[in-house]
């Protein structure tokens, strides 16, 4: 189903050809170290690739190239990935059969594309000051803007404190002192260099044969002097001390944030048993928790796990009344310990089965859950296909989701809570 | 059952009014894992007043959403929820303003949780046991929404924009309303609403349409019962109540969404292409092409979080547009400037034909997402309109129109914004 074209040393091009989609996708991703050092600029860089061009030197200029092209969209493509961040492309348009006779889609895509990454307009050695400077304030806005969304905010404090000494502690985007410190020159260095030594993936989904966007696609990347260097294996956690943290807010509901470790990772036999039992405690509307917390004991809107796979965390948030922290904690611990002694029901395992199955089932059904699904797995080193992943699914036992559950242990607690003293309306 | 063929979107729709009332949609999609059901109401939280067997009613805000959360239980202890999740799918609903969607995916026993679908919401069971328990859970929604600021901006400017409308009042009603609603008043708008009459079922997949229409049947029976009548006339005129409402909250950065009001666009065709227009002329005036737009974006008064369009319901429509901003004044000052002179200058045929290009293309690429299918073909369905006829509206659109539409409504007497600040530095710390 998925055909890997190796186009260069180190360029890699992944294409699933599938007439039933009315758009496709293709993305391209440098594939990158997770680090301090570098995670801003990798963040900011394709911001600033599409603000324009030499030829379409402004955003106006873009996005009217991208609505001849029947309103295709590419956006900046920045990932975490365990130990890897990526940054690139991703790019969705409609397929050929829809458009007027004699346009053509894929190929002035392709071109277009080569203009973003290679044809950025310079001064003195960089990038235009102008584009790097507002992107570095979109990107900081963004950043503070996490602040919004308190459930997002609150399990990324979360996962800072407990992952302090892992890169999976560093932000995806970087950190907002990292952004201010960049400059249109030290970004462009950093962009021809990561150009020349990283891991280049790219995906396709659409209704063109593989080889066609091999050859589409071959001369992107041609670049003299590039001698990619392969990255370090994925990693397990490096654990950092254990703690609990409270911070307070101008909020009515509290976030509780819980955050457990596990050895089992993706890269690990026990992975799909793993996932099975992070569904029956936490995943979904019939876990353990949400009918518990949520259904029984009406102590909160929401309340849900989820684990990482690739660094062998799982962490569980729920929204609840500030008053009630110590009951839902230790209710959360308590339904935990009852996955770890086994107690539920043949029928809560088969339902997290069927769940994730039906997932993975789903997954050939549309171009970007493809592309997500591919991308990710080859790079978290995950080896399974869809197919694959459903057998080792089917074959879990109810005490082997147990024994994963008897692998967690409480790590880090934060709690997002409501201020206490009063302050003075606005 | 009819058929009807889009060659134009690779897309066929087969169609079927059943004796009872309900129709049946089906979207065929060969070779798909999943497939959708929704099973959907023309009911939402603006239907609170309504007359049923000659009797008017006055139901309590935030009815609609609270039994969306109520019918997932059945007689006899039976969970819903977990019922599906032994089948392998899974079974979710949202309540709108004008709607209320129950819907499953599924890549297996599709005829099995279609007949669940159809049991569980025409089922109405209702205890006050259970509906006391469901308060918490509304009440902890409730105050999660009040610390959102996407919702609480929009709800403002909605209070903000209408008087008498009751899209001013917010989906899931007020921790006051919610106290008011008993078993009797769920019971009295499910009989009200969910008779067949009122809904739609609309499915999505690799699955035999005539099949579906034969399960609605056997489970929803031939039976015609009354629906209720839903009262609608609320008085607008085009001025918002306030120009500006402002508050503080804790956010990053300030943050504003503002509208325009718009004459309501009634319903059928000319509705829809009214709406056509009406999303074509906010891309020329604020889209990521227009000129504004770049303006903005560089003079630093916008980011990539600002956009907006044209949103419309039963008895009002408006142009909306938000985002983060260090000056949503300027932002508003500028959208006013630029309206004013698209409405004298118009726009050149070149530009009209590339957004019309565009927005036929993105609506095209939409058509895959089954969810966003579905949930569109219902919303047109209840506005009296079949939605994979829009490649044709799009034709037919002319680019005075555009200017037309943006300078009757691009006014600052039709203006109001809602903005929300950060609370000081000092007090966060």
């Amino acid at each position: 189903m998925i055909e890997t074209h190796s186009l260069l040393p180190g360029v890699t091009l992944r294409c699933c050809r599938d007439p039933r989609f009315k758009q496709g996708c293709l993305s391209i991703q440098l594939v990158r170290p997770m680090a301090a050092q570098e995670a801003a600029m990798n963040a900011l860089l394709p911001t600033v690739l599409l603000r324009g061009t030499t030829r379409h030197p402004d955003l106006r200029g873009i996005t009217m190239a991208l609505d001849d092209l029947y309103g295709a969209a590419v956006s900046p493509l920045v990932r975490r990935v365990g130990d890897y961040q990526t940054t690139g492309l991703y790019c969705g348009f409609m397929d050929q059969r829809f458009t007027l006779p004699g346009d053509r889609v894929l190929e002035p895509l392709a071109d277009f594309l080569q203009e973003l990454l290679f044809c950025s307009p310079l001064e003195g050695g960089g990038f235009r000051e102008d584009f790097v400077e507002s992107e570095k304030r979109n990107l900081i806005s963004s950043i503070d803007c996490e602040l919004n969304d308190k459930q997002t905010y609150a399990m990324g404090q979360l996962l800072k404190r407990m992952c302090r000494e892992d890169s999976f502690g560093l932000p995806r985007l970087g950190e907002k002192e990292q952004v201010t410190a960049i400059d249109p020159v030290g970004l462009y260095r950093h962009y021809q260099k990561i150009l020349l030594e990283s891991p280049i993936e790219m995906f396709y989904v659409g209704s063109a044969p593989g080889e066609e966007v091999a050859a589409l696609l071959k001369p992107l990347f041609d670049l003299p002097g590039r001698e990619p260097a392969p990255l370090a294996p994925q990693t397990d956690l490096r654990p950092s001390p254990a703690g609990e943290y409270t911070e307070t807010m101008e909020v009515s509901q509290g976030k509780l944030c819980l955050g457990f470790t596990t050895p089992i990772t993706n890269r690990r036999e026990e992975f799909a048993a793993m996932q099975l039992l992070n569904i029956i405690y936490g995943g979904g509307m019939t876990s353990k928790l949400f009918m518990n917390l949520r259904e029984k004991q009406s102590l909160c809107y929401s309340v849900g796990s989820n684990y990482y796979g690739s660094k062998g965390i799982v962490t569980v948030s729920a929204g609840i009344d500030c008053g009630k922290r110590e009951q839902a904690q230790q209710e959360i611990l308590r339904q935990l310990e009852l996955c770890r002694q086994g107690a539920f029901t043949q029928e809560e395992l088969n339902a997290a089965k069927q769940a994730l199955i039906s997932s993975l089932r789903a997954t050939h059904d549309s171009p970007g859950a493809i592309e997500g699904y591919y991308a990710t797995a080859t790079l978290s080193s995950l080896g399974l296909t869809p197919e694959a992943y459903i057998q080792a699914v089917s074959a879990v036992t109810a005490p082997q989701a147990a024994r994963a559950a008897e692998t967690l242990k409480l790590h880090t607690a934060y709690f997002l809570s409501e201020r206490t003293t009063p302050h003075d309306p606005i | 059952m009819i058929q009807f063929d889009y060659p134009e979107l690779d897309e066929t729709l087969y169609q079927e009014i059943l004796p009872n009332g309900l129709t049946v949609a089906v979207v065929p999609r060969r070779g798909f894992a999943r497939s959708t059901a929704y099973f959907v109401t023309g009911y939402g939280s603006i239907h609170n007043q309504f007359r049923l067997e000659g009797e008017r009613y006055q139901a309590p805000a935030g009815v609609a959403h609270y039994l969306e959360h109520k019918m997932f239980e059945l007689p006899g202890d039976r969970d819903v929820t977990a019922e599906f999740a032994a089948l392998g799918a899974s079974v979710n609903a949202f309540t709108s303003y004008d709607m209320t969607a129950y819907y499953f995916t599924c890549t297996q026993a599709f005829d099995q949780c279609l007949r669940l679908l159809l049991e569980f919401v025409s089922t109405p069971y209702f205890t006050q046991e259970s509906v006391d328990r469901e308060r918490g859970i509304i009440d902890q929604e409730i105050g999660m929404n009040l610390d959102a600021p996407d919702s609480v901006i929009f709800d403002n400017l909605m209070a903000a924009l209408y008087e008498n409308h009751p899209i001013r009042i917010p989906i899931l009603g007020t921790r006051e309303s919610i106290r008011e609603i008993t078993p009797e008043i769920l019971s009295l708008c499910h009989r009200a609403f969910y008779s067949p009459g009122n809904m739609l079922l609309c499915v999505i997949g690799d699955v035999n349409p005539k099949s579906v229409a034969e399960i609605a049947r056997q489970v929803l029976g031939d039976e015609k019962r009354p629906v209720g009548e839903r009262e609608t006339a609320w008085q607008e005129v085009m001025t918002p109540v306030e120009a500006e409402t402002v508050c503080a909250m804790e956010v990053a950065m300030p943050t504003f969404s503002m509208a325009f009001k718009c004459e309501s666009t009634g319903a059928g065709s000319e509705a829809i292409r009214r709406e056509m227009v009406a999303d074509l002329a906010a891309e020329a005036l604020f889209g990521e092409s227009s000129e504004l737009y770049l303006w903005l974006y560089e003079q630093g008064l916008i980011d990539s979080s600002f956009g907006g369009g044209f949103e419309t319901l039963e008895g009002c429509a408006m142009l909306c547009v938000s985002g983060d901003s260090n000056d949503p004044r300027a932002v508003r000052e500028a959208i006013l400037q630029e309206g004013e002179r698209l409405s004298q200058e118009g726009i050149s045929q070149e530009e009209f034909l590339r957004m019309k290009r565009s927005a036929l293309g993105r609506r095209i690429r939409g058509l895959d997402s089954m969810d966003g299918t579905c949930f569109r073909i219902c919303a047109y369905h209840f506005s009296g309109f079949d939605y994979f006829r829009f490649p044709e509206i799009y034709r037919d659109i002319r680019r005075e129109e555009i200017q037309e539409f943006l300078g009757r409504v691009v006014r600052r007497e039709r203006c109001a914004i809602s903005i929300i600040y950060p609370l000081d530095g000092e007090e966060r710390q």
